[in-house]
């Protein structure tokens, strides 16, 4: 499990400084960290409890909560529960600067994590950088995200590397005219680019490519393009509410191609609301709770007693995000400089997406995300058996 | 490619027939209260809601699911006729219209508290045959939403022509005192037509759920903005005239989509609207021109004494504002004083435009992104130092904000209003859609901080500070200009534009100087935000922007220059103080509007 390799792995260290500062708490994690009592550790987050996004924001507290019980569970760090402001920001920058201010101001709030969209992130960055806080904004893969500052750090997946990987399953199923059709906003349009050079590199012809806006639920006539295109596969960049509506679509403009989608759609959901139209659907995942590893498996085991459903990815990249945070508070001690100092130091911290974690220190991001390759079959992901794509009838 | 033409037209006609049934709804209420109810996607929401409950829990059959959903929706819109709509009878037309922009904020909040903002799977009851048809196939809930748009239609155009009740309701459409005084039961009429409606809405919304397989509480205001689109393109009232226009207004988002590409799509829908309200205000489908209305701009004026405050206290407020960083020191505080004074920027602009001139805009966040954008762009590919380059974006505004409006000077009430809000989303959409100039969805990032003579303001004192003077002296400008002749006649040409004209006014020229100053004014404020921000998109200036700049102005008072200020100071820092309460936010500022717009539509200050 994930929370228990990272106590050994790091947490002997902070037992050892808690030991130091005689706090008979850290010593002894558990019953009599809590009689001392000591203030609690604070992290803020802002991220979406409300609008549009906010089952992003659902999902990522129920990330946090489960890699906190963890922490807490065994006595906290140095004897010091760890604990989370959630602020909601609807993903709105006008908000997200007002909270960044609020963050900045409250000296027990050691590091920041979120917001889900990079224009509510980006707006607050210039205040979180002149306040020496770390953003963490581990959803954020717009590509100037931590150009932003060096408080900026982000393990958001990189479409720079996740692209390639997609081209390249592209070419594994056997296609060779793809058609893309993206989400047309900043993480769509990036990735598109980033999927049309790579896909050009493994000399795969990309013959049309259409952007949809996010609240768009007809996409009959966007299909008909694709379709006279002339196209072997269509390409996805899509999140799983509108990979789902599309799926839905395809089929009933006549489209045979197969789909194959970025990894952004693996989710339950996708299948609840694709129903019948998803199967056949092929994509990849940094996630996969089916994947036979030993700390995905115990992450999905504890998610799923204690929420009574599947995580999805955005729960596992809140986890993640939050396990990043212990480590760095265990490694540099709970100020800002320090976690700051210690987000470059910190090393093969465990990760369900990246397996191991640990950061770029020039880009302030991670690369190189596990990856599966998945296939939807009879209403389930599985495993790509590495068959070809044929066109479906 | 002739084939594909076929299929673009097929696939336009099977969203104008989802279109069909939220603008038929609408076109009924607005035939017979004269409304246009932005409260109608939230029915919507709720219908499909309600229809997943039953067949999640109960699993009822098709047929009884329907009934259940028209039982309630039906409910639904009794209660909000009683509650929100018959004690605003008698207030300006734009205050039911305001009243259901209210109620839609509360609904479509409930709904997330209730059922999570998660989308849900709405599975369907039809069995799933599909016919060929050109290279695509239609299925069987395509028909299914055909046959009841076109029947309700026919069933309502029967209702209205042939029975005694129907003809009740026609009779309050044209003339709602002269129906009272032959004995129509006026209350009745519109109870009735509000039940017939939210049921209608509520069996849209379970259908293009079930035909999308996807409910969620955000599927609410994309309904309301095309339900409002068709309904206007055939012709604000006219019930067969609001499926002819939503089939239009299918296939030319389709036609659109097939020349020009997908990105495009909604830029046509608008393009179309403006196009028809300057040409043809009473839609494609009217036979006559009507009589011109009673001379009314629509404005949401409740004549009141406003509230004067001496000059010394007001000078006072001043000096403590300015003097406020130097006694505390905390920035969060500051910050969300400077998120207010920049929309205070937004709120004078429009409580020029909206108060003073009488033209209510839903689209003021337009103003915004174009000052933003100007700016940003202005600095970051010209060099230009960022003073001027703010200045500048002031005037970029004026000129391409009055521009815009322009050819909508004609319209009034409604169709102004509802003009407006077609340009703002023209002004989002053809900022994402224009990149060689504005990057288009990757935004504009890395936007140069607030300067001043080449030294940067970045404590959030010095924003403060900047912000602040910035407001103070336009709103100072704008008393001036109001306390001049020029304030005089705005109001004249608001309150009757044809005595107005009679007097020798050209209303045009000073509405064409009150949105100059505004666009001049929102301008600043978009340009401020660029350099706060650091980054902007098509995304940053949503139309939720322009709703609360509503609020504000109708908090303070409208026309009311303290008053916007107030206003925006009460509804960015209020929200701030509630943020224990994140998921009731939205509710309360819903049931905030709802409350004014009922017991004080002067708002705080007073009208002026």
């Amino acid at each position: 499990m994930t929370g228990n390799a990272h106590a050994t792995t790091v947490g002997r260290r902070s037992v050892l400084k808690g030991a130091a500062l005689a706090t008979l708490g850290a010593a002894l994690p558990g019953r009599a960290g809590r009689a001392a009592d000591p203030e609690p550790i604070l992290l803020g987050v802002s991220g979406p409890l409300t609008g549009q996004n906010a089952q992003y924001g659902a999902e990522w507290k129920s990330g946090f909560d489960l890699a906190l019980d963890a922490v807490n569970g065994q006595g906290g760090i140095g004897g010091r529960q760890l604990h989370y402001v959630f602020e909601d920001s609807q993903s709105d920058p006008r908000q997200a600067v007002a909270i960044a201010q609020k963050f900045v101001g409250d000296p027990r709030i050691v590091m920041e994590l979120g917001d889900f969209s990079s224009p509510a992130s980006m707006a607050a960055s210039p205040i979180y950088q002149r306040a020496g806080l770390v953003q963490f904004g581990f959803t954020n893969s717009h590509p100037d995200f931590t150009k932003g500052g060096d408080y900026m750090w982000s393990t958001s997946i990189s479409q720079s590397d996740q692209q390639p990987l997609l081209a390249e399953y592209a070419v594994k199923l056997g296609l060779k005219r793809l058609a893309v059709v993206h989400l047309n906003t900043d993480w769509g349009r990036t990735s598109k680019e980033l999927f049309v050079k790579a896909a050009q590199d493994d000399g795969v012809q990309v013959v049309a490519a259409e952007g949809y806006m996010p609240d768009e639920k007809d996409h009959r006539s966007m299909l008909v393009r694709v379709r006279d295109a002339n196209p072997d596969g269509v390409i996805l960049i899509s999140y799983y509410a509108d990979a789902a509506l599309i799926a839905r679509q395809v089929r009933t403009t006549g489209l045979k191609q197969p789909l194959v989608a970025v990894s952004s759609v693996y989710s339950p959901k996708l299948l609840e609301l694709g129903g019948d139209a998803v199967n056949g659907l092929y994509t990849q995942s940094n996630f996969f709770p089916g994947l036979q590893r030993p700390d995905v498996q115990r992450f999905v085991h504890d998610f799923t007693a204690k929420y009574a459903k599947e995580p999805d990815a955005f729960a596992a990249y809140a986890y993640d995000a939050m396990v990043v945070a212990v480590a760095a508070i265990r490694q540099g001690g709970p100020d800002r400089k320090a976690i700051h100092d210690a987000m470059a130091t910190i090393k093969d911290v465990p990760s369900l997406i990246y397996g191991k974690t640990q950061f770029d220190v020039a880009t302030r991001r991670v690369h190189n995300p596990q990856n599966v390759d998945l296939v939807v079959k009879a209403g389930q992901f599985a495993e790509w058996d590495g068959a070809k794509a044929i066109a479906s009838n | 490619m002739f084939g594909s033409w076929f299929d673009y037209t097929v696939n336009g006609l099977i969203i104008g027939n989802i279109y069909a049934l939220l603008a038929v709804g609408l076109a009924l209420i607005f035939g017979v209260s004269n409304l246009i109810n932005f409260a109608h996607g939230s029915v919507y929401t709720i219908g499909a809601y309600i229809g997943w409950t039953c067949i999640t829990y109960l699993h009822t059959p098709l047929p009884v699911t329907m009934l259940v959903v028209i039982a309630g929706c039906a409910l639904l819109g009794l209660a909000i006729e009683r509650i929100c709509l018959r004690p605003l009878q008698n207030a300006p037309q734009i205050a039911p219209l305001l009243a259901t922009i209210g109620i839609s904020f509360v609904l479509d909040q409930l709904v997330q508290m209730i059922f999570s903002p998660d989308p849900r799977a709405l599975p369907m009851q039809l069995p799933d045959w599909r016919i060929p048809l050109g290279r695509g196939t239609i299925g069987s809930l395509d028909l299914l939403i055909a046959a009841i748009g076109v029947a309700s239609a026919a069933v309502l155009f029967s209702f209205l022509r042939f029975t005694k009740l129907g003809w009740a309701v026609r009779a309050t459409a044209l003339d709602r005192e002269a129906a009272q005084q032959m004995g129509v039961d006026v209350n009745a009429v519109n109870r009735t037509v509000f039940a017939i409606a939210s049921a209608l809405g509520g069996i849209s919304g379970l259908l293009v759920g079930m035909y999308y397989n996807d409910i969620s509480p955000a599927m609410s205001f994309q309904a309301t903005l095309k339900g409002i689109v068709a309904q206007v393109i055939g012709g604000v009232g006219n019930v067969p005239g609001a499926i002819a226009g939503s089939l239009l207004l299918g296939l030319i988002e389709s036609w659109g989509v097939a020349l020009f590409g997908t990105s495009y799509r909604n830029l046509f829908a608008f393009l179309f609207l403006i196009l028809i309200l300057v040409l043809r205000p009473n839609g494609l489908f009217s036979s006559a021109r009507r009589h011109p209305p009673e001379p009314m701009t629509g404005t949401f004026i409740a004549p009141s004494r406003p509230f004067r405050a001496p000059r010394f206290s007001l000078a006072a407020l001043a000096g403590l504002a300015l003097a406020l960083p130097l006694v505390v020191h905390a920035p969060y505080l500051l910050q969300t004083l400077t998120n207010a004074w920049i929309y205070a920027l937004l709120a004078l602009s429009l409580t020029l435009v909206a108060g003073t001139a009488g033209q209510v805009s839903l689209g003021h966040a337009g103003l915004l992104a174009i000052g933003a954008y100007a700016s940003a762009l202005l600095a970051i590919d010209l060099g230009t130092p960022i003073v001027l380059a703010i200045l500048a974006a002031g005037l970029i505004t004026a000129v391409l904000g009055t521009a815009l409006v322009y050819p909508a000077f004609r319209l009034r009430g409604h169709y102004l209003s509802i003009a407006t809000l077609g340009i703002g989303e023209i002004v989002a959409l053809t900022i994402l859609n224009w990149e060689s100039l504005t990057r288009g969805p990757i935004g504009i990032s890395a936007i140069p901080p607030l300067s001043l003579f080449g030294l940067p303001l970045e404590s959030a004192e010095a924003i403060y500070w900047f912000a602040l003077v910035v407001v103070l002296a336009l709103a100072m400008l704008q008393t001036r200009l109001l306390r001049s002749h020029l304030g005089r006649t705005l109001r004249a040409v608001r309150d009757d534009d044809v005595a107005a004209r009679a007097y020798g006014i050209a209303p045009n020229r000073y509405k064409t100087l009150a949105f100059a100053f505004g666009g001049f004014v929102a301008g600043i404020g978009g340009a401020i935000t660029a350099h706060l921000y650091s980054y902007i998109n098509h995304e940053t200036f949503t139309s939720e922007i322009s709703i609360l700049a509503l609020t504000m102005v109708i908090l303070g008072g409208m026309g009311n220059v303290l008053g916007a200020l107030l206003g925006a100071l009460a509804l960015i820092g209020l929200p701030e103080l509630f943020r224990v309460t994140a998921e009731y936010r939205v509710l309360i500022y819903g049931v905030t509007l709802l409350l004014l717009i009922r017991f004080r539509p002067q708002g705080l200050l007073g009208t002026v």
